[in-house]
């Protein structure tokens, strides 16, 4: 790695950005195999993030091979017969990790995956939206579930970031929830007004 | 589990002018004993009134409400105020009126009044209850000029000294600080999780709703839950507001 702005143009690049800068900061507080950091990143963004564990690994060897990560065969602890890659900082991660917490995030398009159901569908095809709505909404309180309580005693800066990514996920979930649920209702109310049945036209 | 509190195809509305609003659409619902469920709604959802028919302070336009087993229409009202004085403690932060001049322990004890308890111990019980919503320190204060997290303590404790079966909590923790309103939820869960008592509890915000038994929303007069009961809807006939019953929330219900 020769410069900052090498770094920029191969890792910042790509939808697992995102992961790529976080390995970094987990990477800074201390070294790990694969594993260790994929349960320790799942534990900081939660279930709902639904991390793939393969996806730690593959991300873990690109940044080995942009000079981010440095990967090394160490014993395994408690059996010094075999051993295991374990990831280490190098003198580029710190540098690396600032840059990217500094990096504006570009606007990410909004896809919901119901949108283009919605801008095409047809008068008979109101009972599969609804009935897809429905169980969007359901999908999002059950992701809403699964996000752990806070007791409300935050005192550390990481406890901190730990409620306020929890936050971020509930205030999101909470607003598809309000969405699925006014669309379902707008697309009832459409209905109830309409003199044939929405079939009639099959 | 034994079923505590049932909701079959509950719908219920109001007149406005000469149109008639639904708020409850043909709820089926069941909370077991010693579950917990988090209701979720914007306002104007039907959150309240879920819970004010749970209650039993209202009735509902049709369909059933059973505490254990029992349905709430068939009762006297005497009756019904009966059971929420004990079985069932009913809390809204929004009509909290308590009289000028009381103290929270006079306040906390008023529930027990009547019951056959004496009025010595009527306040240590109601001790014991400030003690445990960890609010001991403002027994001796007035209730009036509270802060609204003291206001969410001091009616947790007023019902907890009861010792109901199901608590049923409108919007318990409306506090401008998140971690003011975590620590209340954590500590709701946590008093009531100790004593079994099932706990149905209704908020504007899925995340005061965490670490509840069941999570479910309402809006358009229907019920979405966590429970895999909840997704079960009719393919055939979805739209309207039929005699189909929109989705269960919590407990068994098919």
């Amino acid at each position: 790695m020769s410069s900052q702005g090498l770094q920029k143009t191969t890792w910042m690049r790509g939808p697992s950005t995102p992961l790529r800068g976080a390995l970094l900061a987990l990477l800074l507080e201390r070294p790990g195999h694969g594993g260790d950091l994929a349960n320790r990143m799942a534990a900081r963004l939660g279930e709902t993030w639904r991390l793939d564990t393969n996806d730690v690994y593959r991300l873990l060897e690109q940044l080995a091979r942009t000079g981010l990560a440095l990967a090394r065969d160490e014993p395994k602890r408690g059996n010094h017969d075999r051993t295991h890659i374990v990831y280490h900082p190098t003198e580029h991660t710190s540098a690396a990790l600032s840059t990217w917490m500094e990096t504006l995030l570009p606007r990410e398009p909004v896809r919901l995956g119901l949108q283009a159901k919605l801008a095409v569908a047809r008068p008979q095809d109101a009972p599969r939206l609804i009935v897809a709505l429905k169980a969007y909404e359901r999908e999002c309180l059950v992701l809403a579930h699964m996000v752990f309580p806070t007791d409300g005693k935050a005192r550390s800066w990481a406890a901190l970031c730990r409620d306020c990514t929890r936050d971020a996920v509930s205030a999101q979930l909470q607003t598809e929830v309000d969405w699925a649920a006014r669309t379902r209702k707008r697309i009832n109310e459409y209905l109830e007004h309409q003199p044939e049945p929405a079939d009639a036209s099959q | 589990m034994t079923q505590l509190l049932s909701f079959l195809n509950v719908t219920a509305g109001y007149s406005d002018g000469d149109t008639e609003v639904l708020v409850l659409g043909g709820i089926f619902l069941n909370l077991c004993a010693g579950v917990s469920m988090g209701l979720y709604g914007p306002r104007g959802a039907g959150k309240t009134t879920l819970l004010r028919l749970a209650a039993g302070l209202d009735l509902a336009d049709s369909g059933s409400v059973l505490f254990e087993g029992r349905d709430l229409a068939a009762m006297t009202a005497a009756e019904r105020r009966w059971l929420r004085r004990g079985a069932i403690a009913f809390m809204s932060c929004e009509n909290w009126r308590p009289p000028r001049g009381e103290s929270v322990l006079d306040h906390v004890s008023a529930g027990l009044l009547g019951e056959g308890v004496s009025a010595r111990q009527a306040r240590m019980r109601a001790h014991r209850a400030l003690e445990q919503v960890e609010f001991s320190q403002g027994a001796a204060g007035p209730t009036r000029g509270l802060s609204q997290a003291g206001c969410s303590r001091v009616m947790l404790a007023r019902a907890l000294v009861q010792e109901p079966r199901l608590l049923i909590m409108d919007e318990p923790a409306v506090t401008p600080s998140l971690g003011d309103r975590d620590r209340f939820y954590a500590l709701l869960r946590s008093t009531t999780g100790e004593r079994g008592i099932s706990l149905l509890a209704a908020s504007e915000e899925i995340a005061a709703l965490h670490g509840f038994g069941v999570l479910a929303s309402i809006a358009g007069g229907e019920l979405c839950s966590t429970e895999p009961q909840g997704v079960v809807l009719p393919f055939s006939a979805p739209a309207g507001k039929s005699a189909q019953p929109s989705a269960s929330g919590g407990g068994e219900q098919g």
